[in-house]
């Protein structure tokens, strides 16, 4: 029986090394990466998951908002909030502001941003002034729509009343005032989505263009054939983007109608401040809210999904 | 039910008042005074100056130990109730009313007066309703700032041009109304654009002038139901004058105080029906220079129900005064309200600024032909109110007197007006959402009208 003593070669334990040595710097970089990181991170549970968790857990009490003690109410809030018509006279104006939104201004920014592409020289001017509206605070955009449409002493109402038209100012019309409201909050909101959706259309490779029209494509064929698919994944993003925004519309409504009259503008945000700001009644705001975050999670689910199965083709 | 400490709550409360809490600065000042904070709502640039000049200057130069700061802020009941919460804050604390300083009794939020009620003889000076309104379990936790009135204004151009009289019944008021309306006019201006509480204005006015002061005040302790006949045909008479035209016609919710005076001042209305510290939002409108001062006049308006007391008064206030448990400076708090109790300083602030600071005071000494411009009739209006509300003649404001959620359920008002909802479920409403919140404690002790 021999014994031999085998020294590894220099090249084994260089591979060795090399080996040892890139793990630690994959650890090294891992636990820099994790570092790097941490600030956003913690920001996000900050801001994002500990509120979260604490209106989840808020929605099962009474509690009022002033003190730091509260009382556990099981479902008391959700079947107070499920009995209560005003809360599906919210709902109902949430669902129709999403379909209002998914429509008009997406049609509008579509068209708009299809016109813009053959203006080569002046879409950076058109793009600035259709963003105009998006730019300015929702307070200065509710006061001039209040001032200057819907006032009946001196707007464009009152200009029609004084001139014998016997017309009703929309907001204070049950039947208008939902619509008058998302008008608003359309007109200032389609400007960005033009922008939005020309950027998009000019990532569009040109090669595709000149070939449908090679082709002898007409203009809306090009749009419908070239542009579109090429768009679809902004499309998607943006369309929900529009379904979480429009379950937290909030501004425009309490600006211009406060969800009146007779909660015919009520949205499911003002409902929600009324019970918080005004009632003290923070545990039914809580819940309020969590219905509210459900559809936006709903939307987003919806939109992973999507995502995930254009990637697997 | 568990009780249970929400220590994660607290920590939320806590963070949200944080920023806000950050405005409040150190308690020391540059001067070596301590530093008396105070929030008061965003008020016009004009009224912000005289705010300066007769509360902080007057109080400032008045003594050696104190320096109180006043800031305007457009969410001041928002944030004053986020910061409270999380025991920050100001020192004087500005709120809405008793309702309201007797929801954060209930936290521990305010600090009990009554020494200080003692050492400056307040209950001696305020009037007893208003005083007794700031009371919980016999202890004093808020004082009102100032008395408010809702009642009828008039442009007495326009009553001329109608070749009428200013009405002294229901009869002489609707009388009034019509013609303006077969003329053209407005039946009255008013509105809720902007403000939906503006509602409750209108409910506790027909509370007041229908059902009549005891039967709100019997609902209230809990020994009527709102649901009774009497509630049911004030809110029944709100939906007929509603359903008239009478207030504002359909621009009810397209117009706010200010427009509606304006409109006033133009003679496209006889009336406004509002509150008394709507006085302020008429300077512009009714002044010397318009040369108009003289046409606004102010008036009680007059009872529906024709058994009630008359003049009859719908009591509310302004606003309430109460000091922070939190504060550092309870003293120099309370300094600050006992200047503000006074007659010198009602009579300071509404000579430039009337409608906002009639000091609930026993006796108003002030004689209304020493003052001019709107302020005049002002003064004259709280002088019959003070004449009134000592007699025990009022009924109660909602905002004022009715706990929180039960207030807001007034707001909803419109719904019936509106026909969208029956004056019996809405009273259905009002009374469940009263029961809670009596449960919990949270209806403020109310002055009992003769």
């Amino acid at each position: 029986m021999t014994l031999s003593l085998k020294t590894p070669s220099r090249n084994a334990l260089d591979a060795r090394q090399g080996v040892r040595s890139r793990k630690t710097f994959h650890r090294r970089r891992t636990i820099i990466n994790y570092l790097l990181l941490a600030p956003a991170l913690l920001l996000s549970i900050v801001v994002v998951v500990v509120p979260g968790i604490l209106t989840a857990v808020a929605s099962f009490t009474d509690w009022d908002g002033l003190g730091f003690s509260a009382n556990f109410v099981g479902t008391d809030n959700f079947t107070d909030i499920f009995n209560d018509p005003t809360f599906y006279t919210a709902l109902g104006n949430n669902i129709k502001w999403v379909l209002l939104f998914l429509t008009i201004p997406v049609a509008l920014g579509l068209l708009t941003a299809s016109l813009l592409l053959r203006r080569k020289k002046t879409r950076t001017l058109y793009q600035v002034i259709y963003l105009m509206p998006y730019v300015l605070a929702p307070v200065v955009n509710a006061m001039v729509w209040l001032s200057i449409i819907y006032n009946p002493h001196g707007g464009v109402v009152g200009y029609l009343r004084d001139r014998g038209m016997s017309i009703e100012p929309p907001l204070a019309n049950l039947d208008m005032s939902i619509y008058a409201v998302a008008g608003v909050d359309m007109w200032h909101y389609w400007g960005f989505l033009t922008v939005i959706y020309l950027g998009a259309m000019r990532q569009t490779p040109v090669e595709q263009v000149e070939a449908a029209m090679v082709e002898g494509a007409n203009a809306f064929q090009i749009f419908r054939h070239v542009y579109l698919p090429n768009i679809r994944a902004t499309l998607l993003l943006m369309g929900v983007m529009i379904v979480i925004f429009s379950f937290l519309a909030f501004d425009y409504v309490y600006l211009l109608t406060q969800g009146g009259p007779a909660h015919s503008s009520e949205v499911m945000g003002t409902y929600a401040y009324a019970f918080a700001f005004s009632s003290f009644q923070f545990g039914k705001a809580a819940a309020v809210g969590l219905i509210m975050s459900f559809f936006g999670l709903v939307a987003s689910f919806v939109y992973t999904w999507l995502s995930r199965r254009d990637l697997s083709k | 039910m568990r009780i249970f400490k929400n220590s994660v709550l607290a920590a939320g409360a806590a963070a949200a008042a944080l920023i806000l809490s950050a405005c409040g600065g150190p308690s020391g000042s540059a001067s070596g005074k301590q530093q008396i904070e105070m929030w008061f709502w965003g008020a016009p640039p004009a009224h912000q100056k005289e705010m300066q000049n007769v509360l902080v200057n007057g109080f400032n130069s008045s003594q050696d130990k104190y320096e109180l700061k006043v800031t305007f802020d457009n969410a001041v009941d928002k944030n004053v109730e986020v910061a409270l919460a999380a025991n920050r804050g100001p020192d004087v604390v500005y709120g809405s009313g008793p309702a309201f300083a007797a929801a954060y009794v209930a936290k521990g939020k305010l600090a009990d007066m009554t020494p200080y009620a003692d050492k400056y003889g307040w209950k001696d000076r305020i009037l007893d309703p208003m005083y007794e309104s700031g009371t919980v379990d016999g202890k004093l936790y808020s004082l009102p700032n100032s008395l408010n009135n809702i009642g009828v204004f008039y442009n007495k151009a326009v009553l001329d041009k109608l070749g009428v009289a200013v009405p002294t019944s229901t009869a002489e008021l609707n009388g009034v109304m019509d013609k303006a309306q077969s003329q053209g006019l407005y039946a009255s201006v008013t509105g809720n654009k902007g403000w939906k509480p503006v509602n409750q204005n209108y409910a506790s006015l027909f509370l007041t002038h229908v059902a009549g002061g005891k039967t709100v005040y019997d609902a209230l302790q809990g020994k009527t139901s709102w649901t009774d006949p009497k509630i049911a045909a004030a809110i029944d008479a709100s939906k007929d004058f509603y359903g008239k035209g009478y207030l504002a016609g359909k621009d009810y919710f397209n117009l706010n105080f200010v427009e509606s005076m304006q409109l006033l001042s133009q003679g496209k209305a006889p009336f406004m029906f509002g509150p008394s510290l709507a006085f302020q939002f008429a300077t512009d409108s009714f002044n010397e220079k318009n040369g108009n001062a003289g046409d606004l006049g102010f008036i009680p308006f007059p009872n529906v129900n024709s058994s009630l007391a008359s003049p009859n008064y719908t009591l509310g206030s302004t606003a309430s005064l109460s000091i922070n448990n939190a504060s550092k400076n309870k003293d120099g708090a309370a300094m600050v309200i006992d200047y503000m109790m006074t007659e010198k300083f009602s009579v300071d602030m509404t000579k430039t600024w009337p409608g906002y600071w009639a000091v609930p005071l026993k006796k108003l000494d002030a004689n209304p032909s020493d003052f001019t411009g709107l302020s005049k009739p002002y003064v004259q209006a709280m002088k019959d109110m003070i004449s009134g509300v000592n007699e025990g003649h009022y009924g109660f404001f909602a905002g004022t007197f009715f706990p929180p959620a039960t207030a807001t359920a007034f707001d909803d008002i419109d719904s019936v007006w509106l026909g969208k909802t029956s004056t019996g479920d809405f009273l259905k409403k009002v009374d469940a959402t009263f029961a809670e919140e009596k449960a919990k404690g949270l209806v403020p002790p109310v002055p009992e009208p003769k």
